[in-house]
């Protein structure tokens, strides 16, 4: 059974009085386990797509389910709660806290974590730090790290509740090619570990990385 | 507790990186919980002295006085004289008041007084009774009282307030001298103790007493009294006490119904009660000051918060992304606002508490240290806090991750 299934998913947006329809209906499925690039030229809507599996944005009108469950219909307060839960972001900016170290900014997801079961955190987010090789840096704050060590901070607050799906939306696009290409080793040993995982790229070698690749044109999937 | 801790350290280390706006907005929140904790204690100090100045007058007083005096605000006047008050109505309302323990007459007139060639001019002489000292709870210090058996024989004996005293013998002991208090030789036979200055702003130790009988037959040559003071049993009593004084020397003084009273019953409480009254203006103005302290106080937070929202939309929409809801949000900037807040609660505490304690030192005011006034202090401190981040959280929430995220 796939991991996400979209049906004739649209969205779109006012750009003043102007409705623009981004995503013209949609209907992939993907399933757990993979590892999937989506490709595209920019506007081609790459990114609202993945806003909307990753439950950051709902589409204007079709269907998607996560796990069996229909998303669709969701709060806004569930919503946060399933993006706790299942989804793992990872960033073309990093987007790391800059006041925070990088052990706080891993710990981050876990402060909304509603189950009770979360143990240790700690201990996890020490563990995450060594699988991706700062765990003599969790007292340095962002700044003082360089682009590569920042992303895999990312990559371990990313992971730290375990989320069934990582989306990483042009993770390599701030990188030099050889740190791009551990980047992208660490994201794929991700996916060997089985994480569903979901890259955002127009860079060919990064795609190589994929056992799958989307195409998108203008709103729509073109194979 | 551990989310709490994180998110107190974040939340730390990103008001650490707006250090001035934030010790401003502290430093007002500050100012307002210590003019609060002064104002109060100082209120609570004077209100306390005033209670010391009523016990230094003598618990439980009422005064009588001849003539009918009126309160004009702030200052008693006697308006109109009277030579109605005599010696047998100390001895009615004694009689007649069940709840009268001691009454002493009293009156004043100013005469030059002399002992060898140092001449003190206008010096108050008082012309009382001998329990005088147990009434107004003015005791002699070297010596002694004169007693009712003097009183009654017009001996001619003076006790001396303790200023007189010291004017006239500086180092000397002036007990067993004779002075000249107008041409009459008096024997001195006592010295009170040192009173200072007595609610009524009269100087209590610059004046000498004599037994009432000796003032009116060979000072005034007179019949009546003054003023005469009155103890009741116990201060629930007053009330009732100096209704039936009034009754008492209405019938005494042959005053019909609707006829206007020839003499005037005082509590000693009316006199407090003008005391009170600037107090209370003082608690006025400490209050108004400390309420624009917090304003201003909370006008800071509100100015920092807002500022830290806007400068913070990365943050808002990272925790957005990674699963906090609408109310973490809120919840996070609410308690960033109250630790500003209590920040400058505790140390506004503190140093209100030192503030006072230097005041009371350097006025010799009494002490008094008010908790409630501490309590109230901190806990408006906390509120103004969180009124205050209200509005920056609620802004915070409208924050969308998707367009902080992409950009």
């Amino acid at each position: 059974m796939p991991l996400c299934i979209l049906r004739n998913i649209r969205k779109s947006f006012f750009i003043g009085q102007e409705e623009v329809e981004i995503l013209k209906g949609i209907s992939l499925a993907i399933d757990e386990g993979e590892f999937v690039a989506l490709m595209g030229p920019s506007g081609s809507g790459k990114t609202t797509l993945m806003n909307i599996i990753g439950c950051l944005d709902v589409p204007s009108s079709g269907e998607y389910i996560f796990a069996g469950q229909k998303v669709s219909g969701l709060t806004d307060d569930e919503l946060s709660i399933f993006r706790n839960e299942h989804m793992g972001f990872v960033f073309q900016n990093f987007h790391l806290l800059p006041y925070a170290t990088v052990l706080e900014n891993v710990l981050l997801p876990t402060l909304y974590v509603s189950r009770k079961k979360d143990s240790e955190p700690l201990k996890r987010a020490r563990d995450l730090l060594k699988l991706v090789g700062l765990e003599d840096r969790e007292r340095f704050k962002p700044s003082q790290l360089s682009g590569g060590q920042q992303q895999r901070v990312a990559i371990a607050r990313a992971l730290i509740n375990d989320p069934r799906l990582i989306l990483a939306d042009e993770p390599t696009g701030q990188l030099d090619s050889s740190t791009a290409r551990e980047i992208m080793d660490l994201l794929q040993s991700m996916g060997h570990g089985g994480k569903t995982v979901l890259v955002i790229t127009h860079d060919w070698e990064t795609a190589a990385y994929a056992n799958r690749k989307i195409h998108m044109q203008d709103g729509l999937v073109s194979g | 507790m551990r989310r709490i801790t994180l998110n107190l350290s974040i939340a730390l280390r990103s008001l650490y990186s707006f250090k001035l706006r934030t010790s401003l907005a502290v430093l007002g929140v500050l100012l307002g919980t210590l003019s609060l904790i002064v104002v109060s204690n100082l209120t609570g100090s004077l209100v306390k002295q005033g209670e010391k100045e009523l016990e230094k007058l003598g618990k439980n007083l009422l005064l009588v006085q001849s003539g009918t005096v009126i309160r004009f605000g702030m200052r008693t006047r006697l308006i109109s004289t009277a030579d109605t008050l005599k010696i047998a109505d100390v001895q009615a309302i004694l009689d007649h008041s069940p709840h009268v323990s001691m009454a002493a007459p009293s009156s004043t007139r100013t005469f030059p007084i002399r002992y060898e060639n140092i001449v003190l001019r206008n010096t108050v002489v008082t012309g009382t009774s001998s329990n005088f000292t147990h009434v107004r709870n003015f005791q002699v210090e070297r010596g002694r009282f004169f007693t009712e058996e003097e009183d009654r024989q017009l001996e001619r004996v003076v006790v001396l307030g303790s200023r007189v005293a010291q004017r006239l013998f500086g180092a000397q002991d002036p007990l067993g001298k004779h002075i000249l208090i107008w041409r009459v030789p008096c024997q001195v036979i006592g010295v009170m103790e040192e009173k200072g200055v007595d609610i009524s702003n009269v100087d209590q130790d610059d004046q000498v007493f004599v037994p009432m009988g000796t003032f009116l037959r060979r000072f005034v040559n007179q019949q009546h009294v003054a003023n005469i003071y009155v103890q009741t049993m116990e201060s629930d009593s007053m009330m009732v006490a100096k209704s039936q004084i009034e009754a008492i020397l209405r019938d005494r003084h042959n005053i019909q119904p609707g006829q206007q009273d020839d003499f005037t019953v005082i509590d000693s409480r009316d006199l407090l009660e003008l005391k009170t009254q600037t107090t209370s203006m003082i608690t006025l103005l400490g209050r108004i000051a400390a309420t624009i302290s917090f304003l201003i106080g909370a006008m800071g937070i509100l100015s920092i918060m807002i500022l830290i929202v806007n400068e913070r939309k990365g943050e808002i929409g990272i925790r957005r992304a990674v699963g906090s809801r609408r109310r973490d949000i809120v919840l996070q900037f609410l308690l960033e606002s109250s630790f500003i807040a209590l920040m400058g609660g505790m140390v506004g505490v503190l140093l209100g508490l030192a503030t006072s304690l230097i005041i009371f030192y350097f006025s010799g005011l009494p002490l008094s240290i008010s908790p409630l006034a501490l309590l109230v202090a901190f806990c408006s401190s906390v509120l103004v806090g969180i009124l205050a981040g209200l509005y920056p959280s609620q802004k915070a929430t409208t924050i969308q991750p998707i367009n902080i995220l992409n950009s």
